[in-house]
């Protein structure tokens, strides 16, 4: 069943068009991966999905209901679709049990101790629980990727959006991520995963989207699209990549 | 009479001069968190009115501003209280002042966590009061700081107004020893004796709401 349909969808910023008429769908338990060049879109197209960015025609379904209706609450639908940031984005002032409960108790209205119970649960799943006192500066990037993971799951999503999970980490940490990522699509948890390393999109995905100046030019695994591509720029993209890997 | 006796004497303005420096000083950062809140959030036609404040309280001594609220309401028909006119003009003053400490802190938020928190879906109110405003503390501890030793060095002008503060203890011995060199010397080491104790109380504050790698 699809979860996300989205149309035509077109942004433009004054006379800049950065996203192009997108046709995409995700389904429910789907791990959709978006690959592309820094500023091809990918990152605008997943603000679309929550409203942080408004598009400027087109439509996006969620759950068979179009977001940009004048009647849809947009709190209600954020709460739904779970972000991840690629530079984490966990408030430093707060420590790891306080970045997860916060949104728990301020958006979902549950006591301390329901949320605190909560956070562990999802703690626990990324092996995490021991680190709860402490503070995002006090954690190596892996580890507040995975306070990230959890804080975004604790909401209970209907969708984890994940933006360039893996851009600020080094290579072991980007592999730690990618296995967490399967094992989360393992458990069926519908994802969308927007990124430009290639190792990571093989590491999760047998298949992606390839997007570029603002249009999908391609959909397929990444061998096919790496040797039998019509488009020798999609095939470039790929081809180097591989070859450097 | 000894050096002890002065001190002995001016330490009855002590509390005055605390209390005209702590209801300054708390004035000044509810008002300061206030303009903040209020231009943060953007509220329609109040951000122009905001700012002619802050413009306004910034570029007015002390002493005019005390004279216009003690000596120039009463002719409106409004009598307002000794301290009450302190905290009307250095209150308000520290405000204006505490509110640009507050606008640069609060630019020192990483504007990644803002979003993190707007993608959740926390409204902006939520936004500023669990994730800016805790931030934004801590990064103006040290103009913070400075702001309430303005505020402490600009409490002696309470005794314009009848304060029985420090300076107005001075003023009164010295008249009637004729040793201004060890009187106001003794005020000077009273005065210092006071920002020391606010310093040690603002890092013990600082020290309990600490968290690592914020500075």
């Amino acid at each position: 069943m699809s979860l996300i349909q989205i149309h035509d969808l077109v942004k433009r910023y004054d006379a800049q068009t950065v996203l192009n008429g997108i046709n995409l769908e995700v389904s429910e338990g789907d791990l959709q991966v978006i690959m592309g060049p820094s500023g091809c879109g990918k990152s605008t197209l997943l603000r679309c999905l929550n409203r942080l960015v408004e598009p400027t025609s087109g439509s996006i379904l969620f759950r068979g209901k179009n977001i940009m209706d004048p009647g849809v609450d947009v709190r209600a639908l954020r709460q739904s679709i779970g972000f991840v940031f690629q530079q984490f984005a966990l408030y430093r002032h707060l420590n790891v049990m306080d970045n997860i409960t916060l949104a728990l108790r301020k958006l979902k209205h549950m006591s301390k101790s329901e949320a605190e119970e909560r956070a562990l649960l999802e703690l626990n799943r990324f092996n995490m629980s021991a680190h709860r006192d402490k503070y995002p500066s006090q954690l190596s990037g892996g580890q507040m990727q995975r306070v990230a993971l959890a804080r975004a799951l604790a909401m209970d999503p209907a969708v984890v959006v994940l933006d360039e999970p893996t851009s600020a980490l080094d290579p072991v940490l980007s592999r730690e991520v990618g296995d967490l990522i399967r094992q989360l699509h393992h458990d069926r948890i519908t994802m969308v995963c927007v990124t430009h390393d290639l190792t990571l999109a093989r590491h999760i995905s047998d298949e992606l989207v390839f997007m570029d100046k603002g249009i999908i030019m391609a959909k397929g695994s990444i061998d096919s699209l790496s040797r039998e591509h019509q488009n020798p720029q999609v095939r470039s993209f790929f081809g180097r990549e591989s070859g450097s890997k | 009479m000894t050096f002890i006796d002065i001190l002995s004497q001016l330490s009855q303005g002590i509390a005055y001069t605390a209390l005209v420096t702590l209801a300054c000083s708390v004035t000044g950062v509810v008002v300061g968190l206030l303009i903040t809140g209020l231009r943060r959030l953007s509220i329609l036609g109040l951000v122009p009115l905001l700012d002619t404040f802050v413009y306004v309280f910034r570029g007015v001594p002390v002493l005019v501003m005390l004279f216009l609220v003690y000596f120039g309401l009463p002719s409106i028909g409004m009598t307002i209280s000794p301290m009450l006119a302190m905290v009307c003009s250095l209150g308000l003053i520290a405000g204006a002042y505490l509110s640009e400490v507050f606008r640069g802190a609060l630019d020192s938020v990483d504007p990644a966590e803002l979003l993190a928190a707007e993608s959740m879906g926390m409204t902006r109110l939520q936004i500023l009061v669990c994730i800016e405003v805790p931030q934004m503390l801590r990064f103006a501890i040290p103009g913070m700081i400075n702001e309430f030793t303005s505020v402490l060095k600009s409490s002696p002008f309470a005794y314009t107004v009848g304060i029985p503060e420090i300076t107005k203890q001075a003023m009164t011995l010295t008249a009637t020893t004729l040793r201004g060199i060890e009187v106001y010397l003794a005020v000077g080491i009273l005065y210092f004796a006071i920002y020391r104790l606010f310093l040690f109380a603002i890092h013990q504050l600082e020290s309990r709401y600490r968290v690592p790698g914020m500075t």
